[in-house]
């Protein structure tokens, strides 16, 4: 009677709020380290430009230019998921998504400049950003297993700029 | 043109708000609003029944059977005394306009259940732990004090209200909210009508066998078997914890006076 009442009362309120504490602890600590991460690469590709203009600027002399992308997966945690279900009831900013895309958008486009500059580029231009949605495993749309993003642009080496 | 080097920077895109604010915002926000939510519900159930005489209720729940709910096995010679023994409390309630029926439920957990129109469900895991005729007639006493306070309704009604409503939050984390601040909520209420079934079922007892002995038998058994670890949530948990229980009880017989010595009735089975 009450072992049971005792047992399904953890289940049903100690076991989600234990893990919500962890998945915040370690989501948010994953999130700072990122994010810390992130501004060291942005410092050290601070001279590498990356734009989105469509042509070239009249007076760059292009030698080479090729494709470069740059994308990186991402999922929610259990605690922004669960935030996000309650703001979802009322609308609103989704706060708890905002860094999450956020940390994503420059992640790729990192990752795309990394890719240029390895391969002996100068710049990128006409830089583009596209997120796809990941079906979760039961495939049935409801939910999502987490997002693409995903940046690419023209990388061009210059013999003059 | 010249190109000029800059970082990006931070908190354009991202709110200042700490997510552990929003979290809380949220979430007292809408436990608040849930909590009002469920004693709108009860508020509503608490009218519906001034609009449904237990005449009514009996008369037309008078057949009903929930089918999955009930194991009727002909042979279980224990069937036919559990419902002499619940005819035989019955008459100490003089007006009751029920008409009492017993069923048995094959489940291991020992549980008694009320339902609408005089149905007492009672389960074989109960009956295998019955040791007298005296612990089975408080436990059928209890279930006889919820149709008299009219708590097999509340439930009922208070259920199917709860999960119209939490039907429409879909099965999002908001549901799960819901669901739980409506169980804390719900546990106060839940408390006090059992304290009140004791009371009135221990008023059967005492009208039958002129003593309260054996009464809380069963739940002392019920507690060493399930061993101490209901102490935890004692004051959340649905039923009083055993040892509350069994306190009660007591206190309520020395109270009203009533012998707690006695013969027990062995059972016939």
């Amino acid at each position: 009677m009450s072992g049971g009442q005792t047992l399904n009362l953890f289940l049903n309120i100690g076991f989600p709020i234990a893990l919500l504490v962890f998945a915040y602890l370690i989501g948010s600590l994953i999130e700072r380290r990122h994010f810390a991460n992130i501004r060291k690469r942005e410092s050290e590709l601070r001279g590498f430009p990356v734009t989105t203009f469509e042509r070239l600027p009249e007076r760059w002399q292009v030698s080479s230019a090729g494709l470069v992308s740059g994308s990186i997966v991402v999922s929610l945690d259990y605690f922004k998921r669960v935030i996000a279900g309650l703001r979802a009831i009322v609308g609103g900013r989704v706060k708890t998504y905002e860094p999450l895309l956020e940390r994503a958008r420059r992640e790729a486009l990192l990752r795309m400049t990394e890719d240029a500059r390895r391969a002996g580029y100068d710049a990128v231009i006409n830089v583009r950003l596209e997120t796809s949605r990941l079906a979760n495993a039961a495939g049935n749309g409801n939910s999502t297993a987490g997002v693409e993003m995903l940046a690419f642009g023209t990388a061009v080496k210059l013999e003059r700029r | 043109m010249r190109y000029v080097p800059r970082e990006p920077r931070d908190g354009i895109n991202v709110s200042k708000t700490h997510a552990l604010v929003e979290a809380g915002t949220l979430v007292a926000g809408f436990s608040l609003i849930f909590v009002l939510i469920v004693l709108v519900l009860v508020f509503m159930v608490e009218l519906a029944l001034l609009f449904v005489s237990p005449e009514a209720e009996a008369r037309v729940f008078e057949n009903w059977q929930p089918g999955d709910l009930v194991a009727v096995d002909a042979d279980d010679r224990r069937l036919a005394e559990v419902d002499a023994l619940t005819q035989r409390l019955a008459r100490h309630w003089p007006d009751s306009p029920y008409r009492f029926r017993v069923a048995i439920n094959d489940s291991e957990k020992p549980n008694a259940m009320a339902f609408p129109g005089g149905l007492i469900i009672v389960t074989t895991g109960l009956l295998d732990r019955v040791q007298s005729e005296n612990e089975l007639a408080f436990v059928l006493g209890h279930e006889i004090g919820h149709f008299r306070n009219r708590d097999h309704l509340r439930m009922l009604g208070r259920g199917m209200l709860l999960t119209l409503s939490l039907s429409a939050l879909g099965d999002g984390s908001g549901a799960g909210l819901g669901l739980t601040i409506a169980d804390l909520t719900l546990r106060g209420f839940s408390r006090r009508q059992e304290a009140d079934a004791d009371e009135f079922g221990l008023t059967l007892v005492h009208a039958e066998y002129g003593h309260i002995a054996e009464s809380t038998r069963f739940f002392e058994r019920v507690a060493d078997e399930f061993g101490g670890d209901h102490g935890y949530y004692e004051y959340v948990a649905t039923h009083p914890s055993p040892e509350d229980r069994i306190d009660e009880i007591r206190e309520l017989g020395r109270q009203r006076g009533w012998s707690e010595s006695g013969p027990p009735v062995p059972l016939q089975w």
